[in-house]
């Protein structure tokens, strides 16, 4: 990897020159919750100012811009007893600015789901290849457990990652897109004193985690006690909404369904997001739903996120973020219900 | 559809009103951009707010509005012996929607309440499948055309329609709505049934549930969890007992 | 000074060149395309099932679709929505693509109003078959309840086929009522091919029934096997694996010897949508074929 620093104010330069002529997606603080915490979504930006670098974590993950809530798959025209389809691939180039390391390790468990797997989706990947990421490392909002799960640390997956030294930016550059439109600003060479400082940060960031997570026994635990009482406990929590699915930066299932034009000139096969927790997840033709109820549904999703994706891919799928957990009016949340899955393995 | 050789049936749709503000009615006559093909996939037989024309061979009935009088039990019968298929649209129709509110007091005070001196015939009020037989719900306050006429769309094919299933919460999130009950206000969305949109909050009002219940809702947690929050029994139970489709459950 | 991020724009990679393929998998591909084919015949079974032949009306696409018995089919009604279904007909059968449909939903209640001529989209085939292969030489049972019979009938296809290939072949049907019987009038023709023993069996019966009463299991009451030398493929609702596939280990069949076809919700067919997703495994991929062994193996698989 190759590394530069930036001055804050050419970093602006290069944010401003990238919005002169491309659509920027940037942490914009968007009210306050009901304790005075402002509460930030990824959102289109007219200017600079309208980033807030400075966040601790967003209410929605940044995954729409890559698997939107509702996506078109095809268009079909009618005419005269026959019928045209029409596919299309969203190839608007943007730029996503202020990314933290957890959602990019997102989007790197969702390459190998959606684009490197056995039928890769051109949907997904063309979305993908026309973003341009700048990550940025951030000091661990209370609740992240990203190192528990290793996704505090990113190493490919991004145009650009910043790290705050202070008055400047130590920058890691990962792909010649990032490469080119550094070299259009000021970007300065790594000094020995840059890296010294940029290890530090590290190191201080790093020792900061306050919420731990122990993942390393998940699949087998989640085996052995599949049919243990908490999943009861937690179930009867759920409100089974979806929600904790709908801000997952790595949650990718959904649901296929079309419409007619109410001329019955038109078609639309249209893919929206769905939750495996909600009632209809696995309901069958005929009616046979085999995960009729509430823990059961909210155990799958964490098989599938620490045993099932594990086994897959060798890693979970979750990414520490803790968004679920906010979201949650339940206030089921993934460190308490792990932590109880812990100790139900380890006996009374 | 032509394609698989099948032409669509043009639904022959009677509009019927009872106990109600009209504004299901005006919804169905809403969606300017498609209310010209909406009106030529159906039929409309008996229908005052678009036309004089008074039929009564109508195969379909839409409802709107409750029973709160005694004459309209004679009348949504006479319908219900007409129609093969009975529709409730809105939630006065699925529910008793506002206007049950009503049934908390005694019936003669509120008629003097409203009507002074001058009082009118009325009676408890009760939703539509409470006097006679329905064959579908389309719940909402109002209706929303664009469900509407995807139900159209299937009645034109005799095909199954299928009411989304999860509730508000979903649609809240998929609009990037921050959570109405993370700003502090009382949300019925995640325990009410989806279908709408997401409008309220969207607008920065919490969930009504004007749509009823969602299926496999889970009211005990939801009651833990408002309580917890800080809202009154009396609070929560006065914006379950709203739209009348919670009825029973608080 | 501007930064104008280039346009990237996938369809021009080769792999877009080429027609769908499903059995190219790992290559960028418009998965979404469907092939479309017409309805080219339709025939009554019962109340709620017909059979449909659709014939994939581009030839390079009828070329390039082939399949295996036991792999499936998303079938789109355009405008109105796409549902799996396994595949009914013979492999060997390149003019037309079978598949028997129950009435349940939308996109299948339009399909059983449509006419002859209807032109509708199939995407596939999708998903793993039986290892028609590995069981030549074996002795063969295939066995199936109510709507069952429409993925096993690939296999029986398959077999008839190919009769040389395999020795002693059994086939077993259960339904509820007669009036359920799915291909009853291919019954004889299967009887008369040397070899093939086949059953049926009701759980209620009518006037008209002169045949066996009770489950499915009870055919196997008193059979003969040997099992190292037998293959099972059982196909049904999921129920009836479990009783079948333990009488059958009773009698001595490996688990590796047995195969079931599941049944999930799939919106995809190709391990995105995650609907059949069971632990780690995809039933649209990963299956719907498994041997008895994979099936125990998963949580909440049957």
């Amino acid at each position: 990897m190759l590394f530069k620093t930036l001055t804050k104010k050419d970093f602006r330069s290069l944010v401003e020159i990238i919005l002169q002529s491309n659509e920027v997606i940037g942490p914009k603080k968007s009210g306050t919750n009901k304790d005075g915490n402002p509460i930030h979504k990824f959102l289109p930006v007219a200017k600079f100012e309208e980033i807030d670098l400075g966040y601790q974590t967003t209410e929605f993950s940044p995954k729409t811009y890559f698997l939107p809530y509702k996506e078109n798959l095809s268009t079909y025209r009618f005419e005269n007893g026959e019928w045209e389809q029409d596919i299309r691939y969203r190839i608007q180039p943007r730029a996503i600015i202020g990314m933290h390391a957890c959602d990019i390790n997102a989007l790197l468990k969702l390459d190998k789901v959606m684009a490197r797997d056995k039928f890769p989706s051109p949907y997904y990947v063309s979305r993908r290849r026309n973003t341009f990421i700048v990550g940025i490392d951030h000091e661990p909002a209370e609740k992240c457990f990203c190192q528990s799960v290793g996704a505090d640390t990113v190493t490919h997956g991004f145009d650009l990652f910043l790290t705050d030294l202070g008055d400047r930016y130590f920058v890691a550059i990962n792909s010649d897109r990032g490469f080119n439109a550094l070299a259009k600003v000021d970007a300065k060479l790594v000094t020995e004193k840059d890296s010294h400082d940029y290890l530090a940060v590290r190191a201080k960031i790093q020792n900061s985690f306050k919420t731990k997570v122990r993942i390393d026994n998940l699949p087998n635990l989640l085996d052995i006690e599949f049919e243990s009482d908490m999943w009861k406990k937690w179930g009867n929590k759920c409100l089974s909404c979806g929600s904790c699915a709908m801000v997952c930066p790595t949650c990718y299932c959904y649901g296929v369904a079309e419409h007619v034009s109410m001329d019955f000139t038109k078609g639309q096969k249209v893919k929206q997001l769905h939750s495996c927790n909600l009632v209809d997840f696995a309901e069958v033709a005929g009616g046979h739903n085999f995960r009729p109820t509430r823990s059961s549904r909210l155990k799958y999703r964490y098989y599938h996120q620490h045993r099932g994706f594990v086994e897959a891919y060798d890693e979970p799928k979750c990414v520490g973020c803790n968004r679920c957990g906010t979201v949650c009016l339940a206030g089921i949340n993934p460190p308490e219900v792990i932590a109880d899955l812990q100790a139900e393995g380890h006996g009374p | 559809m032509k394609y698989l050789r099948l032409e669509p049936k043009r639904p022959r749709i009677g509009v019927f009103d009872f106990t109600s503000c009209e504004g299901c009615e005006l919804q169905l006559a809403n969606h300017e951009e498609t209310l010209v093909p909406f009106l030529k996939a159906i039929e409309v037989v008996n229908f005052r707010e678009v036309s004089s024309y008074k039929g009564e061979d109508y195969d379909i009935a839409l409802i709107e509005g409750c029973i709160s009088r005694d004459d309209e039990v004679g009348r949504i019968e006479k319908i219900r012996a007409q129609a093969k298929v009975l529709v409730a649209i809105g939630s006065c129709a699925c529910f008793g929607g506002v206007n049950r509110l009503k049934n908390a007091y005694n019936l003669d005070e509120a008629n003097k309440e409203v009507y002074g001196d001058k009082p009118k015939s009325t009676a408890k009020v009760r939703a539509i499948k409470e006097v006679v037989k329905v064959d579908l719900e389309i719940p909402g306050c109002p209706i929303n055309k664009l469900e509407v006429e995807r139900i159209v769309q299937c009645l034109a094919f005799e095909v199954p329609f299928n009411f989304p299933v999860y509730p508000v919460c979903v649609e809240c999130k998929q609009r990037f709505t921050t959570c109405m009950m993370e700003k502090g206000q009382l949300c019925l969305g995640s325990i009410a049934q989806a279908g709408c949109n997401a409008p309220c909050p969207a607008g920065g009002l919490g969930c009504w549930g004007c749509r009823g219940p969602a299926p496999d809702h889970n009211f005990e947690e939801f009651m833990t969890l408002a309580k917890q929050r800080g809202f009154s029994e009396k609070e929560i139970s006065e914006r379950l007992g709203f739209f009348g489709g919670f009825e029973g459950r608080r | 000074m501007n930064i104008l991020l280039h346009r990237y724009d996938i369809t021009q990679e080769d792999d877009f060149h080429a027609l769908p393929d499903f059995n190219r998998k790992a290559t960028l591909q418009h998965v979404d395309k469907v092939y479309k084919a017409e309805i080219t015949n339709i025939i009554r079974l019962t109340e709620m099932e017909k059979l449909f032949h659709f014939r994939i009306l581009d030839p390079k696409e009828r070329d390039t679709f082939s399949f295996l018995p036991g792999q499936f089919v998303m079938l789109e009604v355009p405008g109105y929505g796409e549902v799996p279904i396994s595949i009914s007909g013979s492999p060997t059968n390149k003019g037309y693509v079978e598949l028997c449909i129950r009435k349940a939903g939308v996109v299948t209640s339009m399909l059983h109003r449509a006419g002859r001529g209807a032109r509708v989209g199939i995407r596939g085939p999708f998903g793993t078959h039986f290892p028609m292969g590995k069981m030549k030489g074996s002795d063969i049972l295939l066995i199936a309840g109510g709507l069952g019979l429409a993925p096993l009938r690939a296999p029986i296809f398959h077999v008839t086929e190919n009769r040389s290939d395999y020795r002693n072949v059994h086939i077993m049907y259960g339904t509820k009522d007669p009036s359920q019987l799915l291909f009853d009038y291919q019954y004889k023709q299967w009887e008369r091919i040397d070899g093939v023993n086949l059953s049926v069996i009701v759980e209620r019966a009518d006037d008209t029934w002169k045949g066996p009463v009770g489950l499915i299991t009870k055919l196997m009451d008193g059979m003969k096997i040997v099992g190292d030398e037998t293959y099972a493929i059982v196909c049904g609702p999921p129920v009836m694996f479990k009783f079948v596939c333990n009488q059958l280990g009773k009698m001595g069949v490996p688990m590796h010897r047995m195969f079931v076809s599941l049944e999930r919700r799939m919106h995809c067919g190709m391990g995105k949508c995650c609907r059949c997703n069971i632990g780690s495994t995809y039933t649209c991929v990963d299956g719907p074929v498994f041997d008895y062994w994979s099936v125990m193996n998963l949580k909440e698989a049957i």
